[in-house]
């Protein structure tokens, strides 16, 4: 799918993230910015990155603003900003999780 | 808790009792009403209004929680609100001014640190790579040399006098950078302005021209932001921008002087350069100086060029003295596009 104009998606409330998600040329450019950098910072983008690969997002900007997010959180946030910055769905949901 | 908590959003102009509301709330939590905000986010406990937060364009203004509610994580839920409604308005990029002691919370709320003005105001904007990758992008157009000068005009409209400044500041440097401010907010579109400072400095070697950006002169970084004394504001309002240009986009094209004409009869512009030397030079950021020079206008009949004064005589559609002051492509827009309508045949 392509990202076809900039998105947003989440929360800044404590356990969730923000997810915007931005058109860009030639690159998946995550920008992450987390309360348990250190801890879980590898892990979040990780997930961030896998939810992308499933969607076919190859060309994009994500900057993400985490409050320290489970993973399940993480990937919902990340599919809900897709969602809104495509014009059309064509993942399967069911094959997501 | 905040269960109990309402949370929704009003147009001032559309809803006066709310707009009296926060008004009051505002001054509770010292702070100023401004007019210009365009939406509020509001939080009710029970009927109590206990936080809410203003936009006006991208511009987070009036952002207050009550003193009791503090400590109870709402400034993230108000936030999280306030962007969302923005987003919706259609605006991404988001700049916010506070005071200095509440950097921190905003920073938390995933809004990064512009300029600081120590003791009275900052300026952040909601992206972690908003200024940088602008940065980024200069720092590709850096060329050699030990005095890299700068320009920044707004050219409304572009004269003799600008061309003459961009002449001598380029005479003075290795490289010079011009940048055109890019707010669309003057008699002259942006768009014909870049075009004809474009056209009239073409021939002048070394120089790079530049499209302004928001982080130049611009409404955010120009914003009437005010505080309670009312007599810092123009400080506020220039030692941002100033500040801006000193600790990012001077370091980015690696400038080491900036240019500016003469202003002889125009006390605000005379303070302005005062401002500039003081913000650019002084001992106040740990970025390197950046030197200030004035060069006295160019003058016509002894009298120096000013694009206001070509304004004036738009606007009285005196083309014959207006052909004096400004270059062909000038002359030539302005007769075709922006000539003021006359009321009798002449």
């Amino acid at each position: 799918m392509k990202i076809v104009r900039e998105a947003l998606a989440g929360t800044l409330e404590s356990s969730d993230l923000m997810v915007r998600i931005t058109p860009r040329d030639g690159e998946l450019a995550i920008v992450l910015q987390s309360e348990v950098m250190h801890q879980f910072g590898a892990r979040i983008e990780a997930v961030a990155r896998e939810c992308l690969a499933k969607l076919g997002i190859t060309e994009a900007l994500v900057v993400i603003e985490d409050k320290g997010a489970l993973d399940c959180v993480v990937a919902a946030r990340v599919q809900t900003a897709v969602s809104r910055a495509v014009d059309e769905w064509t993942a399967d949901w069911s094959a997501l999780s | 808790m905040t269960d109990d908590l309402l949370s929704y959003t009003i147009d001032p102009a559309l809803q006066p009792d709310e707009r009296e509301d926060i008004r009051t709330f505002l001054a509770k939590c010292g702070l100023d009403y401004e007019i210009g905000v365009e939406a509020f986010v509001v939080f009710r406990r029970k009927r109590h209004l206990v936080a809410c937060a203003g936009l006006e364009k991208n511009i987070v203004k009036c952002t207050a929680i009550d003193p009791e509610m503090r400590g109870e994580a709402l400034g993230l839920r108000l936030l999280t609100e306030l962007i969302h409604l923005a987003q919706d308005r259609g605006h991404s990029h988001l700049f916010l001014y506070t005071k200095p002691d509440c950097v921190e919370f905003f920073r938390s709320c995933g809004f990064y640190l512009l300029a600081e003005v120590p003791g009275l105001v900052a300026l952040m904007e909601n992206t972690p790579i908003g200024v940088k990758a602008y940065c980024d992008r200069l720092k590709r157009l850096r060329r050699p040399g030990a005095v890299i000068g700068a320009v920044v005009m707004n050219a409304n409209p572009f004269t003799r006098g600008h061309r003459y400044l961009v002449e001598r500041a380029a005479a003075a440097c290795d490289w010079l950078h011009v940048f055109v401010v890019a707010e669309d907010v003057s008699l002259i579109s942006y768009r014909d302005r870049y075009a004809l400072v474009s056209s009239g400095i073409a021939d002048i070697p070394r120089v790079t021209l530049h499209h302004g950006s928001e982080y130049m002169v611009s409404r955010a970084t120009f914003s009437a932001y005010f505080f309670k004394e009312k007599g810092i504001v123009g400080d506020c309002c220039t030692a941002i921008d100033l500040l801006i240009f000193r600790d990012h986009i001077a370091p980015a094209l690696g400038i080491t002087h900036r240019f500016v004409g003469t202003e002889p009869f125009c006390p605000t512009t005379f303070k302005y350069n005062a401002d500039m030397r003081h913000w650019l030079r002084g001992d106040v950021s740990p970025s390197p100086a950046v030197e200030v020079v004035e060069i006295d206008r160019t003058e016509c009949e002894d009298v120096p060029i000013s694009a206001s004064e070509v304004r004036r005589l738009l606007a009285a559609d005196d083309f014959a003295r207006i052909r004096r002051l400004v270059p062909a492509t000038t002359l030539e827009l302005l007769e075709t596009k922006y000539r003021a309508p006359r009321s009798s045949a002449a």
